[in-house]
C-alpha cells in the first residue's frame, strides 16, 4: 500500500494558529481536507470544517436558493452615491461561456464584482449515482471538455482508492501524458486569450495556431482532439508504439521551440505586458484567506503543486521545477503559466524518452479516506482538483468535487475590487476559469 | 533578433484548403467521422448493447446521439462515416445500414444569406469543448473568414444562431432573448450532440431536452465535439453552400 497523500488529524485543524487552509469539504460534513502550507502537508480531518474554513467550504458547496443560480464569490454589498449594479452575461462574447458577473460600480471602477454560476448546471454529479465507473467516466470527461484529462485522472484515482484496486503502471503514464498535453493547451490558450484582449493580433494568431497543433497531437495519440474515451477505465488504451512516440517527441520539440520564440516576443511587447502588470493583484494573504490554488497561488509566492506530492509514478520519477513569482498580479499568473508550459514540455520529453516498450507492473491504490470512499487530487491546469467518490459493488453512490474554478472565484472577486472595467478580461482570463466545471 | 513577422513568415502558410480540397487526415481525426458497421451487414447486437447513449440500432446509426466513445469499435464498427455529416433535418442524421438515407422531408429552404453568414455563438450548457472548437475556426489553420463565415459580438448583427451545449433550464430565457434579437431572416444551427439529443446528459435534472423542443433548428452538426471541419461543413450548409450529405 502506498503512503497516504495526507496525514489524518486527531483534532480539528481549523483553529490552528498557523492556519491550514481548507482544500475540500464534503457537503454532509463527514470529512474536510486541509493544506498546511507552513509544513507542506495535507491534513485529513474526519469531521466538518469550522471557522474560516467552513466559510470557504460553504461557498464551494453553495446551492441556489431558487433555481440553480448561485453566487460563487464573497458578497459584501457596496453602497454609495450613484452606485448601481451592472449585470454582465450570461451571454457575452467577452467570456465565451455562459455565466453572469454582477458589477457594483458608479461608472468606471469595479467596486465589487460577484460571479454567478449555475446557468450551465447539467446536474452531472447527481446523475452519476447508480452508474458503473466506466459509464460515469463518460460524463466526467464532459464536465469540462478542455480539462478532461485532469477530471478523469482524479475521478479514476478516487474510484481506485475507494475500491482498493491497484492500477497498471502504463495507465498512470498515459494519464500523466494526457494531463501534461492538456496543461500546455490550456496555458497556451490563456496566453492567446490575453493576447486577443490586448489586440496583440499577430501574437494571437501564432499562439492560437500552437494550441491547434497541440490538439492535433492529442488527436494523433488518443484518436480524439479532446482525448475523450482515451483514458476511460476499461477502454482499450492506445498502444503507443515507438514510431508514434518518436513522432510525438519530434512534434513536441518543434512546438517547444516555437513557444520559446513566441514567449520572448510577448515579454517584449508593451501592449501585452502593460495590460496585465499590476492588474487584479491577489497577494499572498488574500490567496491563503480565500483558498486560491494552482498558478494563482504560485503567482502569490506559495509553492504548492499536487504533482510534487503524488506518491505514485510517473511524477515520482520525473524532474519538475516550480516557477517562483510573488507579485500576485495577472502578469505573474501568466508568467507562471508560461514557465509551466516549459516544464510540461520537459516532463513530456522525459515521459516519452523513458517509455521503453510496455511499462510493466501495477501500482497499489492510495488508501481510502473512509471504507468505500476514495479521495484523490490532481494538479489541473488551473490548480488543485479534488474528487471524493463513494463506490459500492462497482456502482457509484456519491460524487463530490472541488474544482480549481471553485477555489479561485473568491480570489478573483477580491483581487478585481478597485480595478476598472477594461481590466476585467485580463483578470478573468489569467485565472483560467471554467463555468462548465463550476456548474457540473 | 526575433520579430513577430519574421517568425510568422518562417512558419509559412498554415491555412487549410478545405472545402475546395478534401480535408486532410490531420484535420479529420477518427472522432470527426460517425461510426458505421463494416461491410453491408447491419449493426451487431453486441454493439447495440455496448452503446451507452443508444445511438445504435440493429438497423443503423443515429449520428445525432453518438458521443464517439469508441466502445462499438470492439464490436465491428469503425469511424468510417462521412466528414460532411451535418443535415437539415433530425431524421437525416439516422443512417440505415448501407441503404441510402431516406429523402429528407420537404421543408422551406434556408434563407438566402448571399453565401456569407455572420454567426452568433450561444452556449446553453456545454462542457466548453464545443466553444473552443468554434473558437478554433478563427485560428490560422481554419480561418473561416476566407469562406465568408464571420463571428459577431452582437445578435443584432447576426444571421445564424450557433448553439452549443445541452439546453438547461436556466439558459432557456437568455437563449430565447438572443434568438429574438437576431433580425430575420435567420437560421439556427445546433452544433454537437448535446443540443441535438442531449448526448450523455439526456434526462439529467435541469436539462430541458433537445434544442428542437425550444427553437426551430435549421442545421444539425453531429459530433462530440464536432471538429472544426465538421463545423465548417454545417455553417456552409446554413449559408446555402453545402454539398450533399455523404459527398466528397
Amino acid at each position: 500500500m502506498t503512503a497516504a497523500p495526507w496525514t489524518v488529524a486527531d483534532r480539528d485543524p481549523s483553529p490552528w494558529e498557523t492556519g491550514p487552509v481548507a482544500a475540500y469539504g464534503a457537503r454532509d460534513g463527514t470529512l474536510t481536507l486541509y493544506n498546511d502550507y507552513a509544513s507542506g502537508r495535507a491534513i485529513l480531518w474526519p469531521g466538518p470544517a469550522a471557522g474560516r474554513a467552513s466559510e470557504l467550504v460553504a461557498l464551494w458547496n453553495r446551492r441556489g436558493n431558487a433555481g440553480r443560480l448561485r453566487p460563487v464569490g464573497p458578497s459584501e454589498p457596496v453602497e454609495g452615491y450613484g452606485v448601481f449594479t451592472f449585470p454582465y452575461g450570461p451571454i457575452s462574447m467577452g467570456v465565451p461561456e455562459s455565466g453572469r458577473f454582477d458589477v457594483r460600480t458608479y461608472g468606471e471602477r469595479i467596486l465589487e464584482i460577484t460571479p454567478t454560476a449555475g446557468f450551465k448546471d447539467r446536474g452531472i454529479l447527481a446523475a452519476l449515482v447508480g452508474r458503473s465507473v466506466p459509464d460515469a467516466t463518460l460524463a466526467i470527461e464532459r464536465v469540462a471538455g478542455h480539462l478532461s484529462a485532469a477530471h478523469v485522472s482524479a475521478f479514476l484515482a478516487a474510484c481506485e482508492s475507494a475500491e482498493g484496486r491497484d492500477v497498471p503502471t502504463t495507465e498512470l503514464w498515459v494519464r500523466a501524458l494526457a494531463q501534461e498535453l492538456q496543461r500546455i493547451y490550456n496555458h497556451v490558450h490563456v496566453i492567446a486569450r490575453i493576447a486577443e484582449a490586448a489586440s496583440q493580433n499577430v501574437g494571437l494568431a501564432q499562439t492560437h495556431a500552437l494550441a491547434e497543433e497541440v490538439l492535433r497531437l492529442q488527436a494523433a495519440l488518443f484518436g480524439h482532439r479532446w482525448m475523450f474515451g482515451g483514458l476511460v477505465d476499461g477502454a482499450a488504451l492506445r498502444k503507443l508504439g515507438p514510431r508514434e512516440r518518436d513522432a510525438a517527441a519530434a512534434t513536441l520539440r518543434r512546438l517547444a521551440d516555437q513557444f520559446e520564440e513566441l514567449w520572448t516576443l510577448f515579454l517584449d511587447s508593451r501592449t501585452f505586458v502593460d495590460r496585465i502588470q499590476a492588474t487584479c493583484v491577489v497577494d499572498r494573504e488574500t490567496a491563503l484567506r480565500w483558498g486560491a490554488v494552482g498558478p494563482t497561488l504560485r503567482a502569490s509566492g506559495v509553492p504548492w503543486d499536487d504533482r510534487l506530492r503524488q506518491a505514485v509514478p510517473p511524477y515520482t520519477d520525473l524532474y519538475l521545477e516550480l516557477p517562483k513569482e510573488s507579485d500576485g498580479d495577472a502578469l505573474s499568473r501568466v508568467v507562471v503559466r508560461a514557465e509551466e508550459v516549459r516544464a510540461s514540455f520537459l516532463l513530456l520529453e522525459q515521459l516519452l524518452s523513458r517509455w521503453k516498450g510496455e511499462i510493466g507492473g501495477r501500482e497499489p491504490a492510495a488508501p481510502p479516506a473512509a471504507p468505500g470512499r476514495g479521495l484523490a487530487r490532481v494538479e489541473a491546469p488551473s490548480g488543485d482538483l479534488v474528487y471524493d467518490v463513494t463506490v459500492r459493488d462497482g456502482t457509484i453512490r456519491h460524487v463530490g468535487m472541488r474544482t480549481p474554478s471553485h477555489a479561485n472565484w473568491p480570489a478573483f472577486a477580491v483581487g478585481l475590487k478597485g480595478g476598472v472595467f477594461t481590466d476585467f478580461h485580463f483578470a478573468y482570463e489569467s485565472f483560467g476559469f471554467s463555468f462548465a466545471e463550476t456548474d457540473g | 533578433m526575433p520579430s513577430w513577422l519574421g517568425q510568422a513568415a518562417r512558419r509559412g502558410l498554415l491555412t487549410s484548403r478545405y472545402p475546395v480540397a478534401p480535408a486532410t487526415p490531420a484535420e479529420t481525426p477518427e472522432s470527426a467521422r460517425p461510426p458505421r458497421p463494416s461491410g453491408n451487414s447491419g449493426v451487431p447486437v453486441a454493439a447495440v448493447d455496448a452503446c451507452p447513449v443508444r445511438a445504435l440500432e440493429p438497423s443503423g446509426v443515429d449520428d445525432g446521439k453518438c458521443i464517439r466513445c469508441s466502445r462499438c469499435l470492439a464490436h465491428g464498427l469503425g469511424y468510417s462515416g462521412p466528414v460532411e455529416a451535418s443535415a437539415a433535418t433530425r431524421d437525416a442524421l439516422v443512417s440505415r445500414g448501407s441503404a441510402p438515407p431516406l429523402p429528407a422531408a420537404k421543408r422551406a429552404p434556408l434563407a438566402d444569406f448571399g453565401r456569407s453568414v455572420h454567426v452568433f455563438l450561444v452556449d446553453v450548457g456545454s462542457c466548453n469543448a464545443c466553444n473552443l472548437e468554434v473558437l478554433a475556426l478563427a485560428n490560422p489553420f481554419y480561418d473561416t473568414t476566407r469562406l465568408g463565415i464571420f463571428f459577431t459580438n452582437s445578435p443584432r448583427h447576426a444571421d445564424v444562431l450557433l448553439v452549443v451545449g445541452v439546453p438547461t433550464e436556466e439558459m432557456r430565457a437568455p437563449l430565447l432573448r438572443a434568438f429574438e434579437a437576431i433580425p430575420s431572416p435567420k437560421a439556427v444551427v445546433a452544433a454537437g450532440v448535446c443540443p441535438i439529443s442531449g448526448g450523455v446528459f439526456a434526462g439529467n435534472a435541469g436539462v430541458l431536452g433537445p434544442l428542437s423542443d425550444v427553437l426551430p433548428v435549421d442545421v444539425f452538426i453531429p459530433g462530440c465535439p464536432p471538429t472544426p471541419v465538421n463545423l465548417i461543413d454545417g455553417l456552409l450548409r446554413a449559408a446555402g453552400r453545402s454539398r450533399p450529405r455523404g459527398g466528397a
